[in-house]
């Protein structure tokens, strides 16, 4: 009869952690039951119960030590390391390549790594922000369209906490406008965005205080917290508590209740002071704006949740709370949602940020699709550094069969091999990490400057930051040489010491595939820098249809500065530098937000439609030279009843003529939502339209041209906020003094604000400028790194190769034959590795571009010019070491046999 | 003397391979304390109990013959030792000494 066995896995388990001496009788009682039982209650049954009692054998007295081999105790760990320092020694070629090329990754991968942490830690530094949770309002009703901001109603923030058990705080913020913001006994202007905050402000937020008390600071009226920074540059320093400062616009002077620190570099707030909430309390326009106000958005609300709180249950709950008491307009839906704050800054697309004036620049938002390419690029290079250690030893596995066969000889087991080999290549790893942090100190400061931000290794950096870099380092060290350990741990000593020679196909292959790796990340890296290179000077390069040149844009931040406009720019338009002047709401390209109303021909049938407002005077299209298709421009101080449009706004309004249309203008949007421009609901804002106007980009090219009404200066929509001074290239800065002269006079609390436009465009796309640099460096490092590779691995087949080239040489072979012979293998790894990026490439370009309604595509030149870098670099890199052995004097080689 | 202490099942096992007398290895120890206790006995617990016994010198091993269904693992049989008689012996007699000072009454109260 023929026994069933019992599974192997399981004795063999029971064989590893059994104390050796007790395992023979053990399993023999073990086997004896287990037939017992199988004949009893079937094998199921019976395979239970053993792996049931194998696993209370698993018991101190039954498990073995862990030392079991008499020759693996501590003392050889000392020996690997000294071998390992020895074998470096030893072969300084390859030593030297290998840590050239994982100092390389390491040092990509340090910076990359510090610019995605820092990125992904944005409002980190709160301790509660887990559980702190932006309200973003979705609300969609008859006049507009879904509309989704990050603001709420000064009710729902109010009364939430005490309706709503989960939640366990709620505060409010507001930005409000610009203003100067003077110390009263020493007035210099200083312009200031003016943020409101109610008394939980700081207690849900740890912003942390230098002086002043969390807890009241922003409790009564006429209070303000102010930064380090804004101290610094109104008094010349920090210990101002309890001192007065005064925003221009507001009637009584605000104590100063505490002193913040500065923002860390990864906030998303960016505040210089907050004023107490209770300060607009008494105010008459206050009190009617927040009572009852449960569906407004003139609010950022964040609410502190208590722990373990499911997030959209609440968010649930608030919705519901806000539809009983709000008065919405029949067919309006309303509903909230709760952003974690973590995720503000990178996964806020298609989220308005809310709650702040027109002239308030939005908090700026991180691009998640450049961190997760970073991500992955940073970890691309690091592994292709760690893939030339595992083929360069690999494939020098065979010069060290000598000293395999030796150590196993003399009784070294499979375990000793490996720890040697893992040894030595954390020793290489770790050599290399030292390096490169050293050379990552040294570029930080030239890096930080780049990017914008204040990275330091030291200090900024947190623990965690550090756990996983060394933590990856270890593992890519154990990567790379885990293979080669394996692999090289594995052959029969008999085999190795009698032929000197091993032969394993599997191993090459691996080596090959591994090659292609490399190769096919750092084509896909080359062709992604040249795609961004090249759309980033389409960027720069694309005619805007205006002129952006020499334009000097002077903001307009006192009332007098509105009210005597004209004779501000006739004395402008006196400085002989100056060419042009205008005044306009906003300039082209400006960061502020453009006003959008709800426009239709008059007695034209269908909806409104949407499009952007302009103010300007009759100098506006001259200064900026914007093309004049049809009409006229204002001609006259009565043209205040005359609009110009652009061509995209000319096909959406239906006007192919000038023909004085009336054009019926009902609604203007206010944050973020279309209400009526008069008291009076009816009413309505009728000009006419005198020209149409080329389009131009007023907006980034990000977007497509949208529609666009050129008002006059004079409109119910927009008054002026800018001049746009047309300049003479020569000596600008005593323009600059000039001019600055001529605002002061016309009123001494003239801050003077300005910038150039060119600059000021730029920072449209300035994120994809730098993303292009970093990129190429990286790209240009992963292709070094791979080269490296190549290299050593081509140094190595020509040694191997050297007597085959020597005979092929008597026999008659050419020079060129034999680099051909020799380049042959690698070059074709290359070609199969362009094969497998070029897809990948073109994928990823298509979807980042698609991000731009105008942009470059994506020509079959830059995957040919890619491809032909990749091969080219590589064919040099291998032809050095092909044409080196192939020149050799066929003598000197053979004549040793 | 050295105090000598027997745990429950220690003592248990003890006696089961006096009681086997000679044919005392795993499988038969377990299946005897089976059967006469009326509990279960796991491999991992019989295991630890007897190579404790042994390495206190109440029990020693030798190795026996091995049957076709050990697959040539031997049996390792098990005998007490004088040390060990001496330990039941005492166990047994400390045992006695407390039965014989419990009062009658006590147990006809709790019966």
């Amino acid at each position: 009869m023929k026994r069933t066995e019992p599974p192997r896995l399981l004795l063999r388990l029971l064989k590893s952690f059994c104390k050796p001496e007790y395992h023979a009788d053990i399993e023999g009682d073990l086997l004896e039951l287990y037939e017992a039982r199988e004949a009893e209650a079937g094998r199921t049954r019976a395979n239970v119960l053993l792996l049931k009692d194998i696993l209370f054998l698993f018991r101190p007295g039954i498990i073995r030590p862990t030392t079991i081999h008499p020759i693996t105790n501590n003392g050889m760990i000392g020996s690997y390391f000294k071998m390992g320092w020895r074998s470096l020694l030893k072969n300084k070629l390859y030593s030297t390549l290998n840590v050239t090329g994982l100092t390389f990754g390491i040092v990509c991968f340090l910076l990359i790594g510090l610019y995605v942490h820092d990125e992904l830690t944005f409002d980190h530094q709160h301790s509660n922000k887990d559980r702190i949770y932006r309200v973003v309002s979705a609300e969609e009703n008859p006049n507009n369209g879904p509309t989704v901001v990050a603001a709420a109603g000064y009710m729902l923030a109010e009364e939430s906490p005490n309706a709503i058990p989960e939640i366990e705080m709620t505060t409010r913020m507001q930005r409000a406008g610009r203003a100067n913001l003077v110390d009263p006994e020493n007035p210099i202007n200083v312009q200031e965005t003016i943020t409101i905050g109610d008394g939980n402000f700081l207690q849900v937020f740890d912003f942390p205080l230098i002086e002043g008390d969390r807890k009241t600071a922003l409790k009564e009226p006429n209070s303000i917290v102010i930064t380090e920074d804004l101290a610094m540059r109104i008094f010349k320093r920090t210990d101002v508590l309890n001192k007065n400062l005064q925003f221009s616009h507001m009637p009584t002077p605000l104590k100063i209740t505490g002193i913040l620190k500065d923002h860390p570099h990864n906030s998303t707030f960016n505040f210089t002071s907050v004023i107490s909430e209770s300060t607009l309390y008494h105010e008459e326009w206050f009190k009617e704006e927040i009572e009852n106000d449960w569906s407004s958005t003139g609010f950022t609300v964040y609410a502190l949740l208590k722990p373990d709180v499911h997030a959209p249950t609440v968010a649930q709950k608030m919705t519901s709370l806000a539809i009983a008491h709000a008065e919405l307009e029949p067919g309006t839906v309303l509903s909230f949602m709760l952003q974690p704050l973590k995720d503000v800054h990178l996964r806020s697309e298609g989220i308005a940020d809310g709650a702040r004036n027109a002239n308030v620049e939005s908090i700026p938002q991180g691009n998640p699709l450049y961190v997760t390419v970073f991500s992955f690029a940073g970890i691309f290079v690091l592994l292709i550094a760690g893939i030339n250690y595992t083929n360069l030893t690999t494939a020098r596995a065979s010069s060290r069969i000598k000293e395999i066969g030796v150590r196993k000889t003399i009784g070294a087991v499979r375990g000793n091999l490996v720890r040697q080999f893992l040894v030595e290549s954390l020793i290489t790893t770790a050599l290399a990490f030292l390096v490169a942090v050293l050379i990552v100190n040294l570029l930080l400061p030239p890096f930080n400057d780049f990017v914008d931000k204040q990275f330091s290794l030291f200090t900024g950096a947190s623990l965690r930051f550090w756990a996983i870099a060394v933590a990856l380092v270890i593992a890519i060290g154990l990567l790379s040489g885990g293979y080669a350990a394996l692999l090289l741990s594995r052959f029969n000593p008999v085999a190795l010491l009698k032929g000197l020679k091993m032969r394993s196909v599997s191993d090459f292959s691996v080596r090959k595939v591994l090659v292609v790796f490399q190769f096919t990340v750092s084509t896909v890296m080359i062709i992604g820098t040249i795609v961004l290179l090249m759309q980033v000077r389409f960027l720069n390069n694309t005619s805007l249809g205006f002129d952006k040149d020499l334009m000097l844009v002077i903001d307009v931040n006192v009332a007098k500065a509105r009210t005597n406009f004209e004779w501000v720019k006739a004395e402008m338009a006196k400085v002989p530098a100056v060419q042009q002047v205008s005044v306009t709401s906003r300039v082209p390209g400006e960061w502020k937000t453009f006003r959008r109303v709800k426009a239709k021909q008059e007695g034209s049938a269908g909806d409104h439609q949407i499009a952007y407002v302009i103010g300007a005077d009759k100098d506006f299209l001259s200064v900026y030279d914007i093309q004049l298709l049809t009409g006229r421009n204002f001609q006259h101080e009565n043209d205040t009843s005359a609009i110009l449009i652009n061509e995209t706004a000319a096909k959406l309004l239906g006007i192919t003529d000038v023909g004085n249309q009336v054009i019926d203008i009902p609604m203007i949007a206010r944050n973020n939502f279309f209400v009526p421009i008069y008291d009076d609901v009816n009413a309505s804002f009728k000009p006419q339209v005198v020209g149409i106007v080329k389009d131009f980009h007023f907006q980034s090219l990000r977007d497509k041209i949208q529609p666009m009404i050129i008002a006059y200066n004079e409109n119910p929509i927009q008054s002026i906020d800018y001049y746009s001074v047309k300049i003479a290239p020569h000596d600008i800065q005593g323009t600059l003094d000039k001019l600055k002269a001529i605002m002061v006079t016309n009123d001494e609390h003239e801050p003077f604000e300005y910038h150039f436009l060119d600059d000021q465009l730029a920072l449209f796309y300035i994120e994809d400028q730098r993303s292009q640099t970093i990129l190429s460096w990286i790209a240009m490092a992963s292709v070094f790194i791979a080269c490296l590779g190549l290299f050593g691995l081509a140094t190595y087949s020509a040694e191997q190769r050297l007597k085959e080239i020597g005979m092929r040489k008597v026999l008659g072979a050419t020079v060129i034959s034999l680099i051909s012979l020799l380049s042959k293998d690698f070059v074709k790894l290359v070609f199969a590795a362009c094969c497998i990026a070029f897809p990948i490439a073109w994928w990823g370009a298509s979807r980042w571009l698609a991000g731009y309604a105008y942009h470059i595509d994506v020509a079959w030149w830059v995957f040919a010019l890619a491809g032909m870098l990749a091969t080219g670099i590589a064919l040099l890199t291998v032809s050095y070491q092909a044409i080196r052995a192939a020149l050799v004097n066929p003598v000197k080689i053979l004549k040793s046999e | 003397m050295k105090k000598i202490q027997l745990g429950e099942f220690e003592e248990v096992v003890l006696l089961t391979v006096g009681v086997l007398h000679g044919n005392a290895y795993g499988i038969t120890i377990k299946d005897e304390i089976e059967q006469r206790l009326d509990r279960d006995v796991t491999v991992g617990a019989l295991q630890v109990t007897l190579r404790r016994l042994e390495s206190k010198g109440f029990l020693k091993s030798k190795q026996g013959e091995s049957t076709e269904s050990r697959r040539g693992r031997p049996k390792l049989f098990f005998e007490i030792t004088a040390y060990g008689k001496k330990a039941l012996t005492y166990t047994k007699e400390t045992r006695d000494e407390l039965w014989n000072a419990l009062p009658k009454l006590v147990l006809k109260l709790n019966s």
